[in-house]
């Protein structure tokens, strides 16, 4: 049962992954990022840029996956 | 008599020549010699005090201009092998949707190519250096107006780049990483532009004009691009490491044992690290392609959701008109804050490849002291 349906898979399955594991990633840095202005409100300013750049980290997951995959 | 009618001629001719060749008499009585080299003069001393003042400005003026002929030599690469093996499967199936990963020559003649994404490049650089020149025109101390967004944009990143990398490689690397930011930044924001990527050769199809070959592409949207910024920045990575560390201290740093131990373990700790070395070695192997697509995905990226997004409703003609510029627009402003940060992050990369490669000195020391 397994084996066919992962003969039919195929194609760009690691996209999915990626944007899967990225998908994850973006979401703690939010989760994380919103729990430290809710203690610190004062520091909403450098936690958004850390944050940003943690995001930023996180989907270029997805383009290597997307284009230096094949 | 004959002088009378000279001197009436003359005057005729005076007159003519004020009147109706140059109706300004000023402009021509002006144009004495020494005006001429009381103005000419004065800009001379002028341009000379904000040289010196302003080397930094003129610093990354050129480094601007340096990179983007950068781009240059692997034009024809890309003509020949189609940008490279990681792209070639991507391009040899017919793209059907979305843009082409490659982007296209818009003029070329035998070895030397044009491709769209390199007259973006050049215009944007342009468009720096004439504005950067304008802003430092008549510099004041205090600063208004463009003289004043450069001061803040400059005086920012210095003060950004000194906390990461510290203050005496700051001064030896400032014009790299600042250039690395002005220059994204403004090629991101400028592959916006409406126009940019809709202007241009096509043909035409049963369901309309289907644009091919656009003439402008986003500077970043184009692999040669950001994989010539992050080799250039390589290159100065190991300048850089070898000057603050010696030949020795850098194969030490990347190879050498870290921390104290004793004994038996000491040679055991010697092992290890050269096996952790070998892995940095990878990775510093893996740092120019990962800067250069994690940049060129996300703006190639970009510039194809914004394409997708003016596309999706076709069917009835009202709601194409409408929801292809509706659309698009909070996609426009998500990508306002992605070139941003992807150009903080690429600077914010390379300067802290370069800040833990050079600290080691300063490590070592605190170590000592400790």
């Amino acid at each position: 049962m397994v084996t066919p349906m992962l003969a039919e898979l195929g194609g760009s399955i690691h996209v999915g992954l990626a944007g899967l594991g990225s998908a994850i990633g973006v979401g703690l840095v939010g989760m994380k990022a919103s729990e430290a202005v809710g203690r610190n409100p004062g520091a909403f300013g450098k936690i958004i840029t850390i944050g940003l750049i943690g995001m930023a980290f996180s989907e270029a997951i997805v383009f290597y996956a997307l284009f230096l995959v094949h | 008599m004959t002088s009378r009618i000279a001197v009436l001629s003359r005057i005729d001719f005076e007159v003519f020549y004020n009147w109706f060749i140059f109706p300004k008499k000023t402009l021509v009585k002006n144009f004495t010699m020494m005006q001429f080299r009381a103005h000419f003069g004065r800009a001379l001393r002028l341009l000379n005090r904000w040289q010196r003042r302003f080397d930094l400005m003129r610093l990354i003026n050129i480094t601007i201009l340096l990179l983007f002929l950068a781009g240059w030599p692997l034009a024809p690469l890309q003509a020949q092998t189609g940008a490279g093996t990681a792209l070639a499967a991507a391009k040899a199936e017919p793209a059907e949707e979305g843009l082409p990963t490659a982007a296209q020559d818009i003029f070329s003649r035998g070895v030397f190519h044009v491709s769209n994404s390199m007259l973006v490049t050049w215009l944007v650089a342009i468009a720096i250096i004439v504005f950067a020149q304008y802003a430092t025109r008549s510099m004041k101390d205090v600063p208004e107006g463009a003289q004043n967004f450069w001061e803040f944009l400059v005086e920012g990143l210095y003060n950004f780049l000194e906390e990461i990398v510290g203050a005496d490689l700051v001064k030896k690397s400032f014009w790299f990483f600042a250039t690395i930011f002005i220059f994204i930044c403004f090629t991101n924001w400028c592959g916006l532009i409406p126009g940019v990527g809709t202007v241009g050769w096509g043909h035409d199809t049963p369901e309309g004009f289907k644009l091919t070959t656009p003439l402008f592409r986003g500077g970043n949207a184009d692999l040669n691009m950001t994989f010539a910024m992050a080799s250039i920045f390589m290159l100065l990575w190991l300048i850089w490491a070898l000057q603050s560390n010696g030949i020795v201290g850098f194969v030490l740093h990347i190879f050498g044992p870290k921390g104290d131990s004793q004994g038996v373990m000491k040679y055991a700790m010697i092992l290890v690290f050269l096996a952790v070395g070998l892995i940095e070695v990878m990775s510093i192997a893996f740092r120019p392609i990962s800067l250069s697509f994690r940049l060129f995905g996300n703006m190639f990226a970009g510039e194809n959701l914004l394409d997708a997004m003016s596309h999706v409703i076709q069917q009835p003609a009202w709601a194409k008109a409408v929801f292809s510029v509706v659309l698009p627009v909070p996609f426009y402003l998500m990508e306002l804050l992605v070139g941003l940060v992807q150009a903080i992050v690429f600077m914010l990369l390379t300067a802290g490849f370069t800040s833990v490669i050079c600290m080691h000195d300063e490590d070592a020391h605190a170590r000592k002291q400790h």
